[in-house]
């Protein structure tokens, strides 16, 4: 199988802080894999680093074949590389529609056949009935939705969810769940950063645990339950959300 | 064909038809010049609308284009005898390379900094045109010489001619707006003013597209200082760079509605008339009112109506014609 | 020349200690409120008339009249927070930029219909009172300025060091999400910067009163020259505001020297455009909002 993402030795600091130290993982093509770990454990950092919005100090990181460190977040997003905010970023004003046919414009400038590929990717998420809401009249759960379909209307390969769960009710992280499934079955490449344990085993082979911005763990779900690595590393600073993941 | 009927584009074309037969019907100079001022800070205010309404990037420093349209054919056409249709081009492509440097200085900033920083701007280029004596007459300014009713020389005996100048003027601020608006490049704009980052995470390259609008808002802008001039005969530094300019371009955008085709149309006529109605009122000597007037209609819309006052005119269309919401709106203001 | 130079310095310097007081309110309600003011030098506009018309009906000499332009501007601003910018807080760009930016328009022209474009000047006992030493020349009333506008620096650095309604307002403009932890109510904090703010703003205008003219844009100059010196200084940094605007007058006065009489704005906008341009990220709020 090619490797979608190779991360090498990736180091960001901010300050005397050192977000991402040496971080190093790999993706194969069509793989799920989540990226877990306590609060401030450097995921979201890493997933800045990845798309462009950060500069990493040291490391490289290769999508499908190409260097990408130093390119700007369009040029990533054009490479194939879709992210989605941990707060949802839509754009406020425009209805569903239009935020989706933005992110369908990069594939194709004719906006017929941008505002065909945004009711599609609409409809994938489930989303249809709202395509001309405005987006800041959204309930949470449908921003994301939103977000993932302004993502994929720019057609990527790979694909950043960052905690696209969090704050959802139980059922609406089922509805979630199904989605980065569906999403998998289409044949995209995906990290999700998450913390709910629950969805985390329902849609990832493998898992990367970060901790104080340093890889600590990695391997399929059932070896990462047992890994005592892991079960210290919640239990120092993230227990609580270990043990309420499920009820989230 | 079916376009062809909607009420739409029947209303238009009744408003063209209006406007084409006005000055015809107009005789009065006070009027016309009017009409004229209106047509030409609708049309600055449409330019300013393409980046400050759509992409949100508050620029208080479009005299800078202004000036530099003006002086740019008034010095062709002083030193060098080339006509002001020229200038006006030549003008307009000076003032697009001058946004180049400029915007590289300024997109460096956001919100409030972004205005400030093209504030000084323009107020850098009227200091510099103060001391430039030897090409543009530094701070006396000149008039521009009378040659009679000479049209290549875009100058007129009738006032006429200068409204159907800035008529048109206005029309192609309006077409260029639609197209851009109807586009990818519209919905670009619109991105970026709701959320930059989020904009470039779907593949928009922000930096780009802002300089890109920015130097078509900036050659508009400059087409507008060579008119102006053309229109009073006379040019100098504060009068090309003015800073009322770089407020009124963006006060009729807000008050009329930021970021929408007609908003600035809508906020010029608004201000205008007021103003003018206060000067027939009070006479012109009464300095501060036109401004304290302006003013409070600002802040009216900010704290009462953000989006500016064209809503309020197509809520009560909708309600008049009870028709239902409109399918293109895709962007919401 | 060297006298010159140093000549020219010392002008500047003294000078800057009025800017620093306009600057250090921008900056002020700029890190508690998140709003830049665009109105900051009507007020020191409003604080200049106040003195001169206590001047000339009442008699008081301007230095004195600060115990009444500082308390009125103080009502003013807290006036300002609660009824105009409370409103428009999280609203985005436009309305922030333009509800002050359109204050200051509106300041600008009701003075100019009740005042007059005419410049006025008071002229006091110590107007034309100078120190000389060394050759160089130091005018009193400019003295005076500069040494009460670093005083009122300095009370206002022991306000927010000392006070809780201080420390509540750095809090606030550090984090302001701890701040509402610690259960400050933001509205109160937020009416008094803006009032400490104008306040500040109102001492300018008296201190300037005994060598400025007061006319309806007087304010204009500082307000630019704060703007500059608040980016210089890093926005909501009440020491770099300082020391920027000592820079700032310092420097407008070295261009006015050597460069021309007309070219000290010249100076100041060059200073802004250069920073901007080679300062990385830019500097309000870097690449994320």
């Amino acid at each position: 199988m090619a490797e979608a993402l190779v991360v090498r030795n990736l180091s960001k600091r901010f300050g005397g802080l050192r977000a991402v130290q040496n971080l190093s993982f790999s993706i194969n093509e069509g793989e799920t894999v989540a990226l877990i770990g306590p609060n401030g454990a450097g995921k979201t950092t890493s997933f800045h680093l990845i798309t462009g919005f950060h500069r990493p100090d040291e490391g490289s990181v290769t999508a499908f074949g190409r260097e990408i460190v130093g390119l700007r977040p369009h040029d990533i997003c054009a490479h194939g590389l879709a992210r989605t905010f941990q707060v949802a970023r839509p754009f406020g004003g425009m209805t569903v529609l239009a935020n989706v046919m933005t992110g369908a414009f990069l594939r194709d400038k004719r906006p017929e056949v941008a505002c065909a590929k945004a009711y599609e990717a609409i409809e994938f998420v489930g989303l249809s009935a709202k395509a001309h809401t405005p987006a800041r009249d959204l309930t949470t759960i449908d921003q994301r939705r939103l977000e993932m379909a302004r993502a994929l209307a720019t057609e990527p390969r790979l694909l950043l969810l960052d905690e696209v769960m969090a704050g959802l009710n139980p059922s609406e992280i089922d509805q979630a769940v199904a989605l980065v499934g569906k999403l998998s079955k289409r044949g995209l490449t995906i990290i999700i950063v998450e913390h709910v344990m629950r969805a985390i085993m329902a849609v990832a082979r493998h898992i990367v645990v970060l901790d104080h911005g340093q890889k600590i763990a990695e391997g399929g779900p059932k070896e990462i339950v047992k890994n005592q690595e892991v079960v210290r590393a919640y239990l120092g600073s993230g227990y609580v959300h270990v043990a309420t993941a499920g009820e989230t | 064909m079916q376009r062809l009927c909607s009420p739409a584009f029947i209303g238009l074309a009744a408003l063209a038809g209006v406007l084409i037969v006005l000055p015809l019907v107009v005789t009065s100079h006070f009027a016309i010049d009017i009409c004229i001022r209106i047509l030409l800070f609708a049309f600055i205010g449409v330019a300013w609308n393409l980046m400050g309404g759509y992409a949100k990037q508050l620029s208080l420093g479009h005299a800078a284009y202004f000036g530099l349209g003006a002086y740019t054919s008034t010095i062709m056409q002083i030193k060098f005898g080339i006509s002001p249709w020229i200038g006006m081009l030549a003008g307009g492509v000076v003032a697009m390379l001058a946004s180049l440097p400029i915007g590289a200085v300024c997109f460096r900033l956001r919100g409030p900094y972004f205005a400030i920083a093209t504030i000084a701007t323009a107020q850098v280029l009227m200091l510099l045109f103060l001391k430039f004596r030897d090409f543009a007459w530094g701070a006396e300014g000149t008039t521009i010489p009378n040659l009679g009713n000479t049209p290549l020389m875009m100058q007129f005996e009738a006032k006429a001619p200068y409204y159907y100048i800035a008529l048109a003027m206005l029309a192609l601020g309006l077409a260029i707006t639609y197209r851009i608006e109807r586009s990818w490049m519209g919905f670009y704009l619109v991105a970026i003013g709701e959320d930059e980052d989020a904009a470039e995470a779907v593949g928009v390259n922000a930096p780009q597209v802002k300089r890109n609008i920015y130097m078509i808002s900036a050659f508009l802008t400059a087409l507008a200082g060579t008119f102006y001039v053309q229109y009073i005969y006379f040019i100098d530094p504060n009068t090309a760079f003015n800073f009322n300019i770089s407020v009124e371009a963006a006060l009729v955008s807000i008050v009329g509605g930021i970021g929408t085709l007609w908003g600035p149309v809508i906020g010029t006529v608004l201000l205008e008339v007021t103003s003018a109605l206060l000067q027939s009122w009070l006479g012109s000597g009464l300095g501060g009112v036109q401004l304290t007037v302006y003013s409070l209609i600002l802040i009216s819309v900010i704290l009462w109506r953000p989006t500016g006052l064209l809503g309020v005119f197509t809520d009560a269309y909708k309600w008049i014609v009870r028709a239902p919401p409109a399918r293109e709106a895709a962007i919401d203001g | 020349m060297l006298e010159t130079v140093v000549q020219a310095v010392i002008n500047g310097l003294l000078i800057g200690g009025i800017y620093a007081l306009v600057s250090i309110g921008v900056t002020l309600i700029f890190g508690v409120v998140k709003i830049v003011n665009f109105a900051q030098g009507e007020f020191v506009m409003i604080g200049m008339y106040i003195s001169y018309f206590l001047a000339t009906y009442f008699g008081i000499d301007p230095l004195l009249s600060l115990a009444i332009s500082m308390p009125v501007l103080f009502v003013i601003g807290v006036g300002l927070q609660h009824f105009l910018i409370r409103r428009v807080l999280g609203l985005g760009d436009m309305p922030q930029i333009f509800l002050t930016f359109a204050l200051s328009l509106l300041l600008m022209n009701v003075a100019l219909l009740l005042f007059t474009a005419n410049y006025r000047t008071l002229h006091t006992s110590y107007s034309d009172l100078a120190l000389h030493f060394a050759g160089l020349y130091v005018p009193v009333a400019k003295l005076v300025a500069f040494i009460l506008a670093m005083v009122l620096s300095g009370i206002l650095r022991v306000f927010l060091h000392s006070t809780d309604m201080g420390k509540a307002m750095r809090a606030a403009a550090q984090k302001p999400e701890v701040a509402m932890l610690m259960g400050i109510n933001p509205d109160r904090v937020f009416c008094v910067a803006t009032g400490v703010s104008l306040a500040l703003a109102g001492a300018a205008g008296s201190l300037l009163m005994p060598f400025y003219p007061a006319s309806p844009t007087a304010g204009q100059v500082f307000v630019l020259m704060a703007f500059v010196a608040v980016v210089l200084g890093t926005l909501g940094n009440i020491k770099g505001a300082l020391i920027a605007s000592l820079m700032m007058g310092i420097a407008e006065s070295l261009g006015i020297q050597f460069v021309g009489a007309d070219s000290g704005l010249i100076v100041v906008f060059a200073m802004l455009l250069l920073t901007l341009a080679f300062r990385p990220n830019g500097v309000a709020g870097g690449s994320a909002r």
